[in-house]
């Protein structure tokens, strides 16, 4: 079985800009995968040429084992990064509409629009025109406009956006539900949280490249632990742990000590008790995606803001 | 093809649903309805009873002008009774003089009835026009017309009021009629100069009202026709020959060579045939300018709301141009159609209501109905009608795709709207031209030009154009329409995921050119 989703060398350039480097990705069947980067890195780009809205200049891309999404359109479903609805129509008319498009009859898709907004909770909204709506549940119509023909693979562009905090929450069972029904989802943000709980595996892209393509666990790993400790005395000896790779101050005695890959933490407290080091904090933290995010584009999102 | 229908309904089914659409639909059969019934309800009800004082110096008019006021209201009576007689519940023994055809028997009802003739349950005679009334108490009639005009002026500005039957009334007018008139009439025809001097000459005829004239017609009316009387019978002729002499009028009968021998008689039929194209041409006009402004708004609608981005992932251009052409054109055709019924309903509904006499009198009114439906029948008006509309309106869409798809927002679209409208209005200019030289040197050249062809064309399809024009200009629209619709659909997928600037000229030309 093919994988649900496969980019080779992919490369899309309008004129002398390129938005897209050789890009290789591959999504397996069933899971959620983050399409992590900064702004204007090339993740609306990448999405929309995986949904055929335009062509890449070179390489492939093979989605559901098609290599056009167009062709099995009916099996997509799509949220763009910008929102926007038909103002005069009726919640649920827009998502039995988009429902319809996608090859749902009109009864079925009936059923399905208020089905989705009960379950939502956007029941009493359904017979209100969308642009009654507020922000947050224009974007919930939208996105159940995008599944309501329940595709096998959703692709979300920025979902999180511009939404609450109660919001995120409903857009992240949204996204939980498409997966325990066994769909794929790729939804691009750059809100470390909602990939480091819904992400299943992640790419990191920034100027139109990947920086890296794996699990959460992998992207953690690829970061060394970090201890944060204070002392008034002096951690000098430290220093020759095999375990401590670097140490920094952080002023008024308290350091930050990067480890040596795998190394355990415990390794650092126990040398400081037989030390006599005498320590008023010891603090042990993973890596979170964020840190890896920092690391991977700090540089990257940085002079993307300039271009 | 499902998907593209689907889209259709959808838009057929938006627009179909707002507010301007309903006001187009009804506005048009409103506007024809209303400029039919409010002259008819004015005379009915409109115009109160005006009064006005009247001074005869020479004593010999006074009767004369107050016999024909009260002509003119016997006859309006007459009028009202006879449409009273031709409706329903006419009261006996008024029923049993109408006839068959609902005609009254006016003559036969009078002499029955007397003088009370009018009092009849249910009718009510209209006010009449105007009403003399005498001189407001405290001014003389004796002195002379100056002095009275003067003394009149605080009613003629309405400054006082003047109080009749116990009610107050407004003074509409004041007529002066001098002692000398006789004269001044003789020597005016003799000198055919103009006695007008710094003094007012003549009858004076005194109104702050100067848009109803019809008092000072009537006036002046009977009286020419006194002084002509009395200068016949001065001259030693005789009055009834001169009128009689007065009424022979030469026949005229209007011919067409081109119809077959015995039927070249021009009537209101062919009246009908020259004319009613343009009324064609003006709703189809109408309707292509309004639907063409549906489908931007459509377009411009889902680009800036980006609504487009989902509908391409979901179908392909060319099914959402399709999709959006046939829905607008569905609408346009609701409109249309609606418009149509309406227009003959109205129409047979009025000429119903015409009876044969007035009929003949109006010149054929009642054949209308008749005419229109042969007109209908035996010339290329429905089918041109539909034909037209088609191809018009796919070639202007195209261009508003094409358009609409390469602007952000319907201000910038708006910009360039105004010059494809600037190109619409010429139809419109010589909307009332070519009817009268439908196969002349502007009508053939306009026809040419494949933006105006289903315009002119319309309006020329009742006069037989020749055979080369209909087919050529026919295969040059639909030439120029299907590269329209070619260039505005590769503009259209390039154009509608675009955002930020509009694209420069070249870079349309580009687009053209690839894919």
């Amino acid at each position: 079985m093919p994988p649900a989703l496969e980019l080779r060398n992919v490369t899309k350039t309008y004129g002398a800009f390129t938005a897209v480097d050789d890009l290789s990705l591959t999504v397996p069947h069933g899971c959620i995968c983050g399409f992590l980067g900064p702004n204007g890195a090339g993740k609306t780009t990448t999405l929309r040429m995986i949904l055929e809205i335009i062509r890449p200049t070179q390489g492939t891309i093979s989605i559901l084992g098609s290599p056009s999404a167009l062709a099995i359109r009916n099996r997509i479903g799509y949220l763009p990064e910008e929102k926007g609805l038909y103002k005069k129509m009726k919640a649920w008319s827009v998502i039995a509409y988009f429902a319809t498009l996608k090859g749902l009859s009109r009864r079925m898709a009936r059923e399905r629009a208020f089905q989705l907004l009960e379950r939502y909770g956007l029941k009493d909204f359904a017979e209100a025109r969308t642009e009654a709506l507020s922000k947050g549940m224009g974007q919930k119509v939208q996105v159940l406009a995008a599944i309501a023909h329940d595709p096998e693979f959703v692709i979300l562009d920025e979902p999180f956006s511009g939404l609450d905090p109660v919001n995120q929450t409903v857009m992240e069972d949204i996204i939980t539900d498409l997966r325990q029904r066994g769909r794929t989802v790729i939804f691009s943000t750059h809100v470390m949280a909602h990939a480091e709980r819904l992400c299943d595996r992640l790419a990191i892209i920034a100027r139109g490249r990947k920086l890296f393509d794996g699990t959460p666990e992998e992207a953690r790993r690829s970061l060394p632990c970090r201890v944060r400790l204070q002392s008034a005395d002096s951690i000098v000896r430290l220093q020759g742990l095999p375990e401590v790779a670097s140490m920094i101050s952080a002023g008024e005695g308290r350091w930050d000590i990067e480890l040596t890959d795998g190394a355990n933490p415990q390794a650092v407290l126990e040398a400081c008790f037989t030390a006599g080091i005498r320590l008023s904090s010891f603090q042990f933290t993973e890596p979170t995606l964020h840190d890896v995010f920092v690391k991977q584009v700090g540089s990257d999102a940085k002079e993307a803001t300039f271009r | 093809m499902k998907i593209a229908l689907l889209i259709a309904w959808r838009e057929y089914a938006e627009n179909a649903r707002t507010k301007g659409f309903w006001f187009s639909l009804f506005l048009f059969p409103a506007i024809l309805v209303l400029s039919i019934q409010v002259p008819i309800l004015l005379e009915k009800k409109g115009t109160p009873t005006r009064h006005f004082v009247l001074v005869d110096a020479s004593g010999s008019f006074e009767p004369l002008i107050v016999q024909a006021i009260a002509d003119q209201d016997t006859r309006r009576a007459d009028e009202a009774l006879r449409e009273f007689a031709r409706g329903k519940n006419v009261p006996e023994p008024l029923s049993r003089f109408v006839k068959t055809n609902r005609e009254l028997d006016l003559a036969g009802w009078k002499k029955d009835a007397g003088a009370a003739y009018l009092q009849v349950p249910g009718f009510k005679p209209p006010n009449p026009k105007f009403k003399r009334i005498p001189l407001p108490s405290g001014v003389p009639a004796k002195g002379s017309l100056d002095t009275v005009a003067q003394d009149l002026r605080p009613w003629l500005r309405d400054d006082r009021k003047l109080p009749v039957d116990g009610v107050d009334r407004e003074l509409f007018a004041a007529v002066l009629v001098p002692d000398d008139l006789e004269q001044l009439a003789r020597s005016s025809a003799a000198s055919a100069e103009s006695v007008a001097g710094s003094k007012p000459a003549g009858i004076q005829y005194w109104s702050g009202n100067l848009a109803d004239t019809a008092l000072l017609d009537l006036v002046e009316s009977t009286i020419n026709a006194e002084l002509r009387r009395r200068e016949y019978v001065a001259r030693g002729l005789d009055p009834a020959a001169i009128r009689t002499i007065e009424k022979s009028r030469a026949p005229v009968t209007s011919l067409n060579p081109k119809k077959a021998s015995g039927t070249e008689q021009v009537g209101m039929s062919d009246r009908i045939r020259q004319w009613l194209p343009s009324l064609f041409v003006y709703l189809l006009w109408v309707a292509i300018f309004a639907i063409s402004q549906m489908l931007l708004t459509s377009v411009i609608e889902e680009k800036s709301n980006r609504i487009i981005e989902v509908l391409l992932s979901s179908v392909t251009p060319g099914e959402l141009m399709i999709g959006k052409l046939l829905g607008i054109a569905a609408v346009g055709l609701t409109m249309l159609s609606a418009w149509i019924f309406a227009f003959v309903g109205i129409v047979l509904w009025k000429a119903a209501g015409i009876s044969p006499a007035e009929a003949a009198s109006a010149g054929g009114m009642a054949q209308v109905p008749g005419d229109l439906a042969g007109i209908i029948r035996t010339t290329w008006l429905i089918p041109a009608f539909a034909l037209y509309f088609l191809l018009g309106y796919l070639q202007y869409a195209g261009l508003i795709l094409a358009l609409g798809s390469t602007c952000n927002t319907l201000k910038e679209a708006q910009n360039f709207m105004g010059v494809i409208v600037l190109f619409l209005m010429v139809p419109l200019f010589t909307l009332t031209y070519i009817p009268r030289d439908p196969n002349g040197p502007l009508a053939t050249l306009l026809s040419w030009i494949p933006l105006y062809t289903p315009f002119v064309m319309m309006n020329r399809v009742t006069a037989d154009p020749p055979l080369r024009d209909v087919i050529g200009t026919l295969v040059l629209l639909i030439a120029f329409t299907s590269l329209v619709l070619w260039g505005s659909g590769r503009i259209f997928r390039a154009g509608i995921l675009r955002t930020g600037q509009p694209p420069r000229l070249l870079e349309l030309l580009k687009w053209l050119r690839n894919r």
